[in-house]
């Protein structure tokens, strides 16, 4: 089997998330692929839109819901302006999963505290409803949802049926100037509402992804709640093409990305030379 | 079997039975401006130029070329075909590959085997015999020997030829696929002559004085020297133009790219691509982890004689000298190890 050969995945339906970004329902039109395949929280692929190329996203559906998995892209380059273009029913290609994944193994039993900004929800998401789809098996959950204005903020529905349950606490913001007249949420940088929401670190777990300014004044709020590093979990991006660790292009000093990654804890990250 | 003895001849007769038989041969050919050679297929022995100088190019675009079409599509309506490529390929034998290029080749199985098999990769290696000629230790930037060769190492091949004089041969099989190589002729055996081990010490101890060898420890001091300043010292002279990736016999970074061909499908190629550039990295929100020219050209070291030995347990560099020659700005790689060398032995990291 040549490992650069994708599968072939039907878009069964497309929502558009902000004006930018959208997200792909995709099912495999291979029958004996699309029974065989598996995934876990935090793994990603390579999508294709053929004559434009390949390119990287994590799976933002949950291994709990399957027969499909989902994808949201903003369109930024040349191949998710492609994609972008796309409707229910066209083809796209598909590699993976690859890399390897949140640990729900260890974070099974204990509270978690998701932190997500603007489409780095994504990633989170599949871990989120990973841990609401086997609800009794955790104890508290929040979220912490940020973006840059009303308009950015993805998987509105989702916020909505979040918002509403409750055995989650969410809360969600929007960058100061980012507000409408009637928003409901909070106004303010994503690190100051971690800091105001105040989780209970103890016997807890974080989930963080979002741009990297936002990563880098969260965790140390994380760290005065009392959040060790060891329990602090994001996935890092870095530019790919094969996802297969040949193509020499996502490491950061000795990690690879794409094999060793892209899940870390902010320990293995804070051993990592600042290349990423 | 014992090591043989192959007249010039019989060697010319031997590049007749494979060509015959459907086996291309590629050997060191001259180049029309007669300055080096390249490996090319030949028909005949007398088109190659065995005993001349390092071809310009490796080896490895034999088996990853330099664009590659990894698998075709066809476009329908609301629908793709996609047209596999064959992993398969014609039986070749690449005669006077120089050992630097053939333990490239090996160096490189670790990475295109790692976990996922790159079968494109390991059709053409399954396809390919290496008969490699020792080398007399070709300029003062050869430094085989610094990273762990050998003007005669037999590291990924699969017979050493050693000259005996200009029209004879001293061959060494190393592998079964070598074996049976040989075993297509009627060779005497030979055993390894007074001359062969002269020519062979007389290499080692030429190229031996070009550099020392890898200090002990030296990956563990190059993981710990991230900022030593001497990555930043050198590198500014670095222009960023990927001509020592391009002749390197182990860099294999590459990028997958879509080529349409018609209106109606196209091919999904790899082309190799170079980790000094300004566009490798960069993200498409415009964030690039390696912003400057100082960082890519310190992943470039740092991959070859830190990174890669980590996880591969093999330095990536066979010490050619390839890169050194082909620099437009004079950056050279043996004189850089040189340098983190003394600023290991004068006391590890700053």
């Amino acid at each position: 089997m040549n490992i650069y050969q994708p599968h072939l995945m039907r878009i069964d339906e497309v929502v558009a998330e902000t004006s930018d970004t959208q997200t792909f329902k995709l099912s495999f039109k291979d029958p004996q692929v699309a029974q065989q395949f598996k995934f876990l929280a935090g793994q990603f692929g390579e999508y294709s839109v053929f004559g434009e190329g390949e390119c990287t996203f994590c799976i933002a559906s949950s291994p709990t819901r399957e027969g499909y998995i989902e994808c949201s892209f903003k369109a930024a380059g040349k191949v998710t302006q492609s994609l972008k273009r796309l409707s229910v029913g066209d083809t796209i290609g598909f590699r993976g999963p690859y890399g390897n994944n949140f640990p729900l193994e260890q974070m099974n039993g204990h509270s978690v505290v998701f932190v997500a900004g603007g489409i780095g929800l994504a990633p989170v998401r599949s871990v989120i409803w990973n841990v609401l789809d086997l609800r009794d098996q955790f104890k508290n959950v929040t979220i912490i949802y940020g973006a840059r204005s009303v308009g950015d903020l993805v998987y509105k529905r989702e916020l909505a049926a979040w918002a509403v349950r409750h055995d989650v606490k969410l809360w969600t913001t929007v960058d100061p100037g980012g507000q409408t007249a009637d928003w409901k949420g909070e106004v303010g940088f994503v690190p100051a509402i971690v800091e105001k929401a105040a989780p209970v670190a103890t016997d807890a777990y974080a989930v963080v992804c979002g741009p990297p300014v936002m990563i880098k004044f969260t965790l140390p709020v994380l760290a005065k709640l009392g959040f060790a590093e060891e329990r602090i979990y994001t996935t890092l991006e870095n530019r790919m093409k094969c996802g297969l660790g040949k193509c020499g292009r996502c490491n950061i000093g000795p990690v690879y990305v794409c094999k060793d990654g892209p899940v870390f804890s902010a320990a293995q990250i804070k051993a990592l030379p600042p290349e990423y | 079997m014992n090591s043989k003895s192959l007249s010039l001849a019989e060697l010319a007769a031997l590049v007749r039975d494979l060509n015959a038989s459907g086996t291309s041969v590629v050997a060191p050919v001259p180049t029309r401006s007669l300055c080096g050679a390249d490996y090319r297929p030949i028909t005949e022995l007398n088109q190659a130029t065995l005993n001349g100088a390092l071809p310009r190019r490796s080896l490895k675009e034999l088996f990853l070329p330099a664009s590659e079409v990894l698998l075709r599509y066809r476009l329908k309506k609301n629908d793709v075909e996609l047209l596999p490529v064959p992993t398969t390929f014609t039986p070749q034998v690449i005669l006077g590959a120089r050992p630097c290029d053939a333990a490239g080749v090996a160096v490189l199985d670790r990475v295109m085997g790692w976990d996922y098999r790159d079968e494109l990769w390991f059709g053409r290696r399954a396809a390919t015999t290496i008969v490699s000629l020792a080398c007399p230790g070709f300029d003062g930037v050869c430094f085989c020997h610094a990273v762990g060769l050998n003007p005669d190492a037999s590291l990924g091949s699969d017979v050493l030829l050693v000259p005996r004089g200009a029209d004879a041969y001293w061959a060494m099989p190393v592998t079964d696929k070598g074996e049976a190589l040989l075993a297509r002729g009627t060779f005497a055996d030979l055993v390894e002559p007074a001359e062969v081990t002269a020519f062979r010490k007389a290499a080692e101890e030429k190229v031996a004085k070009n550099l020392a060898s890898l200090p002990s420890g030296f990956h563990t001091f190059m993981a710990q020297s991230f900022d030593h300043p001497e990555f930043k010292a050198i590198a500014s002279r670095c222009h960023g133009c990927g001509a020592c990736a391009a002749v390197c016999p182990t860099c294999h970074c590459f990028d997958i790219v879509d080529e349409p061909e018609g209106m109606e499908g196209g091919a999904r190629r790899r082309n190799w691509d170079f980790c000094a550039t300004c566009k490798f990295t960069v993200h498409a929100s415009g964030h690039n982890p390696r912003a400057t020219q100082n960082e890519r050209f310190r992943q470039r070291v740092m991959h070859k004689f830190s990174i890669y030995p980590q996880r591969f347990d093999a330095v990536l560099c066979t010490g050619c000298g390839r890169c050194v020659r082909a620099c437009p700005a004079g950056m050279d790689l043996p004189e850089v190890l040189g340098h983190l060398y003394a600023a290991q032995a004068a006391g590890g990291v700053s």
